[in-house]
């Protein structure tokens, strides 16, 4: 099955299953299978934000005065973040575009990238303004090791998908040998690459990113690098929503609702989907020593980031039906939430920032006991 | 109708206020109750209608359950029961 970038059939959408039907022709919102995914782009579309409107003259004072190690946590964690927005800004348009069968769950994979490459924006935005030669924080991504070793992980399973993707818009199913490699590109293993796939997605959107805004925020909350925090804040709150696309997605295709043969494969690949948890949870604790290798900051060490991550780990694994992978322990960064919450930011409500914020709202429900109270 | 009464399984019970949310309420009592992005999308607040019914003020974009509630989107539309989540 070839892929076109316009399917004239006069098939319904809404009767195809999210992945692997047939593709997508008009983008078509008028009628959906899933409302839920419309929902989500009209939120990030509400959540719409721009990196220079904060200001970061500040940050670059802050950054001056700190001592070594503390350089060495912020620009190492600014660093695995700028790695993993520049994964999101391109991988879901390349895997999932190809496959999806939805016109609103294709315009949420698009939304949710571009959302991405504002991210990755804001990181040279931040990085322009602390410190003076921006190349020697960015050549030192692809070779510092321990990010080039969990972008292995990060990307591992997208690269897959996209491989399999690619034979089997070329030459549809079957098992392939080219050049004494074979390809299992049986639908089979199309869906369970598939599914492993959303997994790690959900994994690095909703572990990863989490332990990393950890350490923006533990600046803040000593009142400084304010500037950069008020830019992750922007940052998280995106990243909740993709977070929320992804569960959505998963537990649509565990439950079976969506494409039954999905059931069964997420039964079979339970144990690779928990293998995907341990190793980020690993990985990040790996991390976290790392960072702290050269001392801890006030608020922040290894061993708290450690707890973080076992306890965002639990959270994450509950919510899309999974037990919990580490002994139940309450928040050990309380604080966190205060940075997570989407509307609090205070700004005049006219502008973008304010996440409850949209044009031409009025409530224009009017009930009989409305006037009530009042005396003529 | 009367001033609608919230009940807190393994908390106590008090009238509603008309704070914006069920999760203001909570927090204007003094309940942990759980919470993190209060703008419908995170499910942090996810906690159990037992009893009553409430009125959405703010769209959930969480899966939920038929017995479940999202603190920060909702009030109070008669009397309710609720149970926070363990840990």
């Amino acid at each position: 099955m070839s892929y076109s970038t316009f399917n004239p059939s006069s098939h319904d959408a809404t009767l195809e299953p999210m992945f692997f039907g047939r593709s997508v022709n008009v983008a078509r919102y008028d009628k959906q299978k899933y409302p839920i995914f419309e929902k989500l782009i009209e939120k990030q579309l509400s959540f719409f934000w721009r990196p220079e409107e904060v200001d970061l003259s500040k940050d670059r004072k802050d950054f001056m005065n700190m001592p070594e190690h503390e350089k060495h946590i912020f620009l190492s964690n600014l660093k695995y973040q700028t790695l993993l927005d520049s994964v999101q800004g391109r991988s879901p348009n390349v895997a999932f575009l190809p496959i999806v069968s939805l016109p609103e769950l294709e315009t949420w994979f698009e939304t949710w990238a571009f959302s991405e490459t504002i991210h990755s924006r804001s990181y040279t935005h931040i990085i322009r303004n602390i410190i003076t030669e921006p190349s020697e924080v960015f050549d030192k991504i692809v070779t510092n090791e321990e990010i080039v070793k969990r972008a292995d992980s990060v990307t591992r399973l997208y690269d897959e998908l996209i491989e399999l993707n690619t034979v089997f818009s070329i030459h549809g199913e079957g098992v392939h040998t080219f050049k004494g490699r074979v390809y299992d590109v049986s639908m089979r293993n199309l869906k369970k690459k598939l599914y492993l796939t959303l997994v790690s997605v959900n994994v690095l959107e909703a572990i990863r990113f989490y332990v990393s805004f950890a350490c923006s925020f533990a600046f803040a909350e000593r009142a400084i690098m304010e500037g950069n925090a008020k830019i992750i804040k922007l940052i998280a709150r995106d990243e909740a929503l993709h977070l929320t696309g992804t569960q959505h997605m998963l537990n649509l295709l565990a439950s079976g609702n969506d494409d039954p043969e999905f059931k069964s494969i997420a039964q079979e690949c339970r144990e690779d989907a928990l293998a995907i948890f341990a190793e980020a949870a690993q990985q990040e604790k790996d991390w976290a020593q790392y960072l702290f290798s050269e001392g801890s900051i006030i608020g922040l060490n290894a061993q708290i980031l450690s707890d973080y991550v076992e306890y965002i780990t639990n959270v994450r694994m509950k919510a899309l039906g999974f037990s919990e992978m580490f002994p139940a322990k309450q928040n050990p960064l309380p604080w966190m939430n205060a940075w997570l919450v989407s509307d609090n930011v205070q700004v005049a409500p006219q502008e973008s920032e304010i996440s409850s914020y949209l044009v031409g709202q009025i409530d224009n429900e009017v009930d009989d006991g409305d006037f009530d109270d009042f005396d003529f | 109708m009367s001033i609608p009464r919230i009940k807190v399984n393994h908390f106590h019970t008090f009238y509603y206020q008309y704070e914006p949310t069920v999760l203001d309420s909570l927090e204007a009592q003094e309940i942990p109750a759980p919470y993190s992005c209060r703008g419908g999308y995170c499910g942090c607040c996810k906690v159990r209608l037992i009893d009553g019914e409430v009125e959405y003020v703010q769209e959930s974009l969480v899966d939920l359950n038929d017995d479940e509630i999202l603190t920060c989107c909702c009030v109070p539309k008669t009397h309710i029961e609720i149970e926070l989540p363990e840990d």
